[in-house]
């Protein structure tokens, strides 16, 4: 299935965006953990802050499905 | 707490505000923590609104490479401390208001002192580690916190007030890794200093936490605004079940 990875920030340019500036296509077979998925493709996860699907709040454990798109937060934590 | 006539023509305009409550305004405290980029423009605009007690604390003494976006210091005032300079600026802008300027560092330590006997807290803090300080003495001593953030092109906010809802520590409980320098443009900690204190003033005048359990994004590269929302965690550290 495809997924859709989408960061800004630092993480942007870890994550090799293909599909747009902040976008990665990412063909994953069957199911798999956002942790998974990210060691996939050599993005490491100490580097996301925070996850969120349409809007909520998930975690590495999240195991997305055919088609969505997942927002990986880098830390933001200037003042 | 009633008005006096000055006070009453220099808050006209806000007075015709629908459920604006100035004398409410002026009998809160407020801590401000930090008044570099978010801090001070937050402070600006609660010392404009009528804040009556704004205490401030900043241990760092002014740069020249603050000067990109921290608009309330010129070039006259490096090497001069943040907060005296502030308290001074503002105590300008509104002498109807009591500014306490404090120039120590945020500790664990102080942090409870610091915030002892104030109505709200503010993150105007450039890292994590701090910011979680704030978040524990807020839940210890029940003052909600207006917590701000931001790196490169994102902004982020949200006011946490357990036990009615989540703190920082139920979103980000670790330490974060942090670029030093941080990457910023001075309109971006405009923007989110100016949400962080209409949160302030929304949440002073009525009590309400329009962002209760959810942290509102800005992405100043797509200029949109993204809320996402979360829960309360029952093992978080600071304000899950085992510490209440």
């Amino acid at each position: 299935m495809i997924i859709y990875l989408r960061a800004g920030g630092q993480l942007r340019e870890k994550l090799k965006p293909d599909v747009d500036h902040y976008t990665r296509k990412v063909e994953i077979d069957g199911e798999k953990t956002i942790a998974e998925i990210l060691k996939d493709i050599s993005v490491d996860s100490a580097f996301v802050a925070l996850i969120h699907v349409d809007g909520k709040l998930k975690d590495l454990s999240f195991k997305p499905s055919d088609g969505q798109t997942i927002t990986l937060q880098p830390p933001v934590s200037g003042g | 707490m009633s008005l006096s006539k000055s006070e009453i023509e220099r808050y006209q305009r806000q007075l015709l505000v629908d459920g604006w409550d100035q004398e409410r305004l002026k009998s809160a405290r407020v801590l401000i923590v930090g008044v570099g980029g978010l801090g001070g423009i937050s402070a600006t605009y609660l010392a404009a609104a009528g804040v009556g007690h704004l205490r401030i604390c900043d241990s760092d003494s002014v740069e020249q490479s603050n000067l990109n976006r921290q608009i309330l210091f010129t070039a006259e005032d490096i090497g001069k401390p943040k907060a005296a300079l502030v308290a001074r600026r503002l105590s300008a802008q509104n002498p109807e208001i009591e500014i306490e300027a404090i120039s120590n560092k945020l500790t664990e330590a102080n942090v409870s002192g610091l915030a002892s006997g104030c109505d709200l807290i503010i993150d105007g803090l450039d890292n994590h580690s701090d910011r979680l300080k704030l978040n524990k003495a807020s839940f210890d001593l029940n003052i909600p916190f207006v917590y701000g953030a931001i790196n490169e092109w994102l902004g982020q906010l949200s006011l946490f007030n357990p036990p009615q809802s989540a703190c920082l520590a139920c979103l980000m409980p670790e330490e974060l890794p942090s670029l030093k320098p941080t990457p910023v443009f001075g309109a971006l900690p405009g923007v989110i200093g100016s949400l962080q204190a209409t949160l302030a003033l929304r949440y002073l005048l009525t009590g309400e936490n329009p962002v209760s359990n959810a942290l509102l994004i800005f992405r100043a590269d797509s200029m949109t605004f993204e809320t996402v929302t979360f829960e309360r965690r029952p093992g978080c550290g600071v304000c899950g079940e085992s510490c209440r």
